[in-house]
């Protein structure tokens, strides 16, 4: 190996690092890194569509107005190819190189966690889509804003709704997938039953990538379970419902969350699909007025509807939402200073289309409860909380 | 000798520039490669000076990271842990050597694959130790964040300075001489008196040592950490990409090797939002089915000639 | 009857876990290559079931051998072109150059068909079976028993066909095979077509009952590693014994110590396995 080859090596590796882009003027940069690739490859592309279609909406009309200044929307993607690690270089990477103004979370908890530190560490605005744990938000930052309340807000209003319906209900089994959001989902609720007064008779946890349930519901059926709840992404679910059916494991009420809100998996499990119950921050049959570029849920339900074929879920919704939240902010703020626009995001009150937005002490939003749906007749509906509902929550 | 001078000099007034001119994410770029250097170097031992192909990397990288980050969680000093966090490795590593070293080519491929799953699992399921599923997040350093950057790059770069010093030491060495013994033919240096199985075990563990060190600066490095990340595969496959880039079984190879498929990477990563990962393994396939002896396969033909020749020599 | 049902939840899955790790023995056994791409192959097969079954309303379980002979056309390129350079070479190269395919592969799909999980719908539903207390899904029932069945073809094949013949002629002695006439980069490129067809085939069954996307290739490949080495290389009624040994073994593991703790293991069995009996519980002595 000769020496002048290793320097060209080495030249040639340290010049690739120098190639960057241009920047320009009177632009809103925002960088927002993205799983393209790897494991969370479905997310990373949901919460794109997302984004695109707000940028979209908000440059059709001209741009973000800052005071007298209009700012062209600009997105920075990098691909963080699924590993959290490479999410927190991108981050430096964004605001050093690129100079963004703010910055998108990745998606998740755990990733948003992870570039929270940096974006702490310069003072840029972070605004998280999809980070719901509260261990993201413990660390005492300012510039972490996270549209999703935390967990337990997902966890509570059912165990109400439960209790209320079935008073002699006892049995709580549950069956959570061990990754970051889905175990810290099963532990709340495991605290939400437990403080009513529940018996939990089965808590397990199953690997990421499971083919087969069948074991664990066996062991589940033999708990003789009252209330089923499940907790995974949506090919977990579409298996677990399908198996659970199948191996015959009774209980009056079923709860699976991240999967029933999906128009996928009800076309997935199909008739398995009613009196299913499941949470979510968001979804189309929603119907608020909204003072954002959209103006209304329905009127966002129809955009995305147009522009990608489908009704939006609520990562795809997220992405949208964040950016709507960040528009209103510069808005208010007169400006494009991180300063100004983070005051904003702390003081809240953004009536958006995905729900009506204001941010806690810590970061995390709190100001509103994430929906409750069923599944009856095949047809999604808000069962909770009473303003928004369309139907009554109903057991078999 | 004079090449290893020069070189030297050019790294080192590489670094140094980068330490006062650099920008926080060049430093981290330059923390990378110094980690991987460290990766592909102490791969090396294993798989060129003794011939056998490990996948365990990743187990090793990912056992050092944990050990250290639990260490630093339950207050232990910062060096304290990330040596600590070496030895732990290269204790799994002996032990590991003894179960598994006496397979040989695929099997033993497999089973240092799979070790690192085992691990990966293990910490999975073990939630009160580990946080399991949930990820560990590591005690952050403290200091500015320019300070910070700049005091991984240097305990990275100091360390794969240590890993490549040791190569060359140990290719100097007895064990060194034995080692080579074993990737020639195994059942002659078993005849000839050499205590294969002691040495394969030693080079195991020195191996896995620098690996050890190097997943526990990672950890303090990114301060948050999961099963998925730190006992992925590519740790096992990358660095012996970078070997075979430039030159399994020789000083350099590593070193270069690892400049080089990084700078790619970053190239490639660069200009390519939705497809690098697919171009990245396309130039993985054609390094195997047209450079199989590094870059030094190159050797100064024009690019037709040696094309050509590539395409002759095509038979089984 | 608890443990009845666990059984056969295990023996269910496992017949189709014969079908995933049959390629992957036969090209690891003949060829003497691990191919890592077996994972993605799997999933490309599944896609075609997939398409198959959405523009022309195609039932995935009799399309499988269909799915399996277009990947057949697939492998046979693949090894001619790629993998017949580096037959001879170490396992290292022939690993790292699997993997680079796999990457390659992987990503194609990935860009191509994106991420998101697709799902096979039958209309009607299949439904189970029930025999007293134990019930059984009729989808995973057909799975197995159409995957034992290319299964069962294959080893006829290997068996009593002229080319088969010639296979494991020269798995046993290539040079005396080469002596005997038998054109050597033809058989292995065949073997290798094999081994991806069995693959596109068990991705075909696998579409039928599990939601698809290129993130799960990584997850069939492990699978395939542990039954192979379980019931060894280069036999056929191993990989079987194998499928069904992993998927026993997985089923009554989740019971006894928890789903946490099913795949891990799986894992550690293999290691066990390799240090103690590498050529598994049927298989003859391997290559080195």
């Amino acid at each position: 190996m000769s020496t002048f080859r290793a320097l060209v090596g080495i030249t040639f590796t340290a010049a690739s690092f120098f190639v960057s882009p241009a920047h320009a003027q009177d632009v809103l940069r925002i960088g927002a890194p993205l799983p393209i690739t790897g494991a969370l490859a479905p997310e990373g592309a949901k919460l794109k569509q997302g984004y695109e279609l707000w940028q979209e909406k908000v440059n059709a009309g001209g741009g973000v107005k800052a005071g007298d200044k209009t700012l062209k929307v600009e997105l920075v993607y990098y691909d963080y190819q699924s590993t959290t690690p490479r999410a927190v270089q991108l981050a430096e990477k964004l605001v050093n190189d690129d100079k963004v103004d703010f910055l998108f979370s990745p998606f998740g908890s755990g990733a948003a966690k992870a570039v929270s530190a940096v974006a702490e560490k310069y003072g840029v605005p972070l605004l998280a889509s999809s980070a719901s744990s509260a261990e993201v938000f413990d660390q005492g930052y300012k510039n972490l804003f996270g549209l999703y309340t935390d967990n337990s807000t997902l966890s509570e209003p059912i165990a109400d709704l439960v209790k209320a319906k079935i008073p002699t209900l006892k049995r709580v089994a549950i069956l959570a997938r061990n990754d970051l959001y889905p175990l810290s989902l099963g532990n709340e609720f495991e605290k939400s039953a437990k403080k009513r007064g529940f018996e939990v008779v089965y808590y397990e946890k199953y690997p990421i990538g499971t083919l087969d349930h069948s074991s664990a519901l066996t062991q589940l059926r033999a708990a003789k379970p009252d209330w089923v709840i499940v907790t995974g992404y949506i090919n977990d679910l579409i298996l677990v419902r399908k198996q659970a059916a199948e191996l015959k494991v009774g209980g009056q009420v079923y709860t699976l969350i991240n999967g029933p809100a999906y128009q996928e998996w009800i076309d997935a499990v199909g008739p398995l699909a009613e009196n299913v119950t499941t949470a979510s921050w968001f979804h189309p049959v929603l119907n608020y007025k909204s003072e954002d570029v959209f103006g209304s849920t329905k009127d966002f339900v129809a955009q995305f509807k147009a522009k990608y074929g489908a009704e939006p879920d609520f990562t795809q919704a997220s992405g949208s939402a964040v950016g709507v939240i960040l528009q209103l902010a510069v808005e208010r703020a007169g400006s494009k200073d991180r300063n100004a626009v983070r005051e904003q995001l702390a003081k809240g009150g953004f009536k958006t289309f995905f729900a009506p937005v204001s941010f806690g002490p810590t970061g995390i939003a709190n100001s509103y409860i994430p929906p409750v749906f069923q599944i009856q007749q095949g047809k999604v509906q808000v069962v909770f909380p009473p303003d928004v509902a369309t139907s009554e929550f109903r057991t078999k | 000798m004079m090449r290893w001078i020069w070189l030297s000099i050019a790294l080192v007034a590489a670094v140094a520039g980068l330490l006062s001119f650099g920008d926080n994410y060049l430093l981290r770029l330059a923390t990378t490669v110094a980690m991987y250097v460290t990766l592909a170097v102490a791969w090396n031992i294993v798989g060129g000076f003794t011939g056998y192909p490990s996948f365990a990397t990743a187990a090793f990288f990912g056992l050092g990271a944990y050990a250290s980050g639990i260490m630093l969680v339950n207050g232990v000093p910062l060096g304290v842990a990330w040596i600590g966090a070496g030895v732990v490795s290269t204790v799994f590593a002996a032990a590991l050597g003894l179960a598994i070293l006496h397979l040989r080519g695929h099997y033993f491929a497999i089973g240092s694959l799979v070790v690192a799953d085992v691990l990966r699992e293990v910490t999975n399921t073990w939630v009160s130790f580990t946080g399991g599923g949930m990820g560990l997040n590591v005690p952050l350093v403290g200091g500015a964040a320019a300070a910070q950057a700049r005091f991984f790059l240097i305990s990275m770069a100091i360390l794969a300075v240590a890993a490549t010093l040791t190569a060359i030491w140990l290719s100097r060495s007895r064990l060194g001489v034995a080692l080579q013994c074993i990737e020639q033919n195994e059942d002659a240096a078993q005849v000839i008196g050499v205590d294969t199985r002691r040495a394969k075990v030693a080079a195991f563990a020195i191996s896995s040592l620098f690996i050890g060190i190097a997943g526990a600066i990672y950890a303090s490095w990114t301060t948050y950490i999961d099963p998925s990340d730190v006992y992925d595969v590519s740790l096992s496959v990358k660095p012996i990409i970078m070997a075979l880039l430039g030159g399994v079984g020789s000083l350099a190879g590593p070193v270069i090797g690892a400049f080089v498929f990084l700078g790619l990477e970053e190239l490639i990563w660069r200009n390519s939002l939705e497809f690098h990962a697919g171009i990245l393994g396309l130039l993985v396939v054609a390094l195997v089915l047209f450079l199989p002896g590094g870059l030094r396969d190159l050797k100064g033909r024009s690019v037709l000639t040696w094309v050509r020749d590539k395409m002759k020599g095509r038979t089984l | 009857m608890l443990w009845l049902q666990v059984l056969v939840n295990g023996l269910a899955l496992g017949g189709l876990y014969a079908c995933i790790a049959a390629g992957f023995s036969l090209v690891w056994g003949v060829l003497n290559i691990i191919n890592i791409l077996h994972g993605s192959l799997i999933v490309l097969g599944g896609y075609l079931a997939f398409f198959a079954h959405q523009y022309l309303g195609l039932n995935p379980f009799l399309f499988a051998p269909f799915a399996g002979a277009l990947m057949f056309v697939l492998g046979f390129a693949i090894q001619r072109a790629m993998i017949n350079p580096v037959m001879m070479q170490p396992v290292l190269m022939t690993l790292v150059l699997t993997f680079g395919l796999n990457l390659f592969l992987d990503n194609l799909m990935l860009a191509g068909f994106k991420a998101d999980y697709r799902k096979i719908n039958l209309q009607p539903p299949l439904g189970v079976l029930e025999f007293g207390d134990i019930i059984l899904s009729v989808d995973r029932v057909y799975a197995a028993a159409v995957g034992l069945a290319l299964v069962g073809a294959l080893w006829l094949l290997l068996r009593f066909t002229q080319l088969g013949r010639a296979i494991v002629a020269v798995r046993m002695d290539r040079e005396a095979a080469a002596l005997m006439g038998i054109d050597i980069r033809f058989t292995y490129a065949v073997a290798f077509g094999l081994g991806t067809m069995m693959a596109g085939s068990a991705g075909a069954l696998l579409a039928a009952i599990f939601p698809i996307s290129p993130v799960s290739s990584g997850g069939y490949l492990g699978k395939a590693f542990v039954i192979c080495v379980l019931g060894g290389l280069g036999s056929i009624p191993g990989v079987v014994l194998g499928g069904f040994a992993l998927g026993v073994i997985e089923a009554f593991g989740a019971l006894a110590l928890g789903p946490e703790n099913a795949i891990t293991i799986s894992f550690l069995l293999l290691i066990a396995l390799l240090i103690v009996r590498p050529t598994g519980l049927l298989g003859r002595r391997g290559f080195n």
